[in-house]
């Protein structure tokens, strides 16, 4: 046998251990176990080692990370509703521009009330935003510092 | 609160319910990082890095799907961009490290070096074998955690597991010997 066949037989061993049915069958491994000491040894080992840690646990970590996350979620929501502000007022530019074209057709006049879309479309994004145009925020804030 | 309805809440702006999510999972979280990174501190700061990358990508979470393998993605990205960027600097400590809990199976001197010989191991066979034997995951699991094929699974955590038994081996750890 060369090393190769005897590091998949051993591979597949430690899969089937390990409850995965691997490409080789079993018989095939069984069949080269019988005749392989050296493969029967290096699978005792390794098992050696699943037999340890079966007695082994994860220890329960205590630290508590909510109090250095709490103060970044802010921002991350800030963010979100940015995200939500931009594409909002990318569909008020396709509004605004597909009014525009609309008004642009010669020798057509839609009257009074047609005037008044635009200015209907955006106090509508405003409304759906929640925003106040008229608003300035006075808050300095440093963009980008997290920590 | 259950996670999905946590989540549902964190979408509609309310921070607060997030907490529920971050106290669930921290415990796991920091001891998935302590095991990839070895470093108490490094593994504080990718846990905490990753809940805020999970919370702004909430939107984009799958609530058919649990919370945690998605958030451990998330999680294990951040260890590894931390672990390439401390590349120069030195490993963790044993001390820092502790992912075993004290069992009566193990003197505490064993359970050191046992954890002393997996903090030698390049970070991949050891997330590995803690994802196998510490948390019991399946070649499928794994598969699907780690983005590989189960048949990469089954190659690499033999190797992990090879080149783990070597160093028990030099530490003379009892039960494990040369050939």
């Amino acid at each position: 046998m060369v090393d190769s066949d005897c590091e998949n037989i051993c591979m597949a061993a430690m899969a089937i251990a390990d409850g995965y049915q691997p490409e080789l069958s079993a018989e095939r491994i069984e069949a080269h176990l019988a005749d392989c000491s050296d493969c029967r040894r290096e699978i005792s080992q390794l098992q050696a080692l699943s037999s340890l840690f079966a007695t082994q646990q994860r220890l329960r970590r205590t630290e508590d990370v909510w109090n250095r996350i709490e103060r970044e979620l802010p921002d991350a929501s800030a963010s979100r509703s940015t995200a939500r502000a931009s594409y909002s007022f990318m569909v008020l530019g396709v509004l605004l521009l597909g009014y525009r074209l609309i008004e642009l057709i010669p020798d057509r006049h839609f009257g009074f009330l047609f005037k008044l879309v635009p200015v209907l479309v955006v106090i509508a994004a405003f409304a759906y935003l929640r925003e106040n145009p008229f608003k300035i925020d006075s808050d300095l804030r440093l963009e980008g510092v997290t920590r | 609160m259950d996670d999905h309805e946590a989540i549902e809440r964190c979408r509609a702006g309310d921070n607060e319910a997030f907490r529920h999510v971050v106290e669930r999972y921290q415990a796991e979280a920091i001891g998935h990082a302590i095991a990839i990174l070895g470093n108490r501190e490094d593994a504080m700061d990718a846990v905490q890095d990753a809940f805020i990358d999970a919370f702004k990508a909430l939107d984009r979470l799958d609530l058919t799907r649990r919370f945690y393998p998605w958030f451990y993605v998330i999680l294990r990205n951040r260890c590894y961009k931390l672990a390439e960027g401390r590349k120069n600097r030195d490993m963790g400590n044993v001390d820092e490290m502790q992912i075993l809990a004290p069992t009566a199976s193990l003197q505490p001197e064993d359970t050191n070096l046992l954890e002393r010989a997996m903090l030698e191991l390049p970070i991949e066979d050891r997330e590995l074998i803690t994802l196998r034997h510490l948390d019991g995951l399946s070649y499928q699991e794994l598969a699907e955690r780690l983005k590989v094929p189960p048949g990469t699974i089954m190659s690499r955590l033999y190797h992990a597991r090879k080149l783990l038994r070597k160093k028990l081996v030099r530490y003379s750890f009892a039960g494990f010997s040369e050939r």
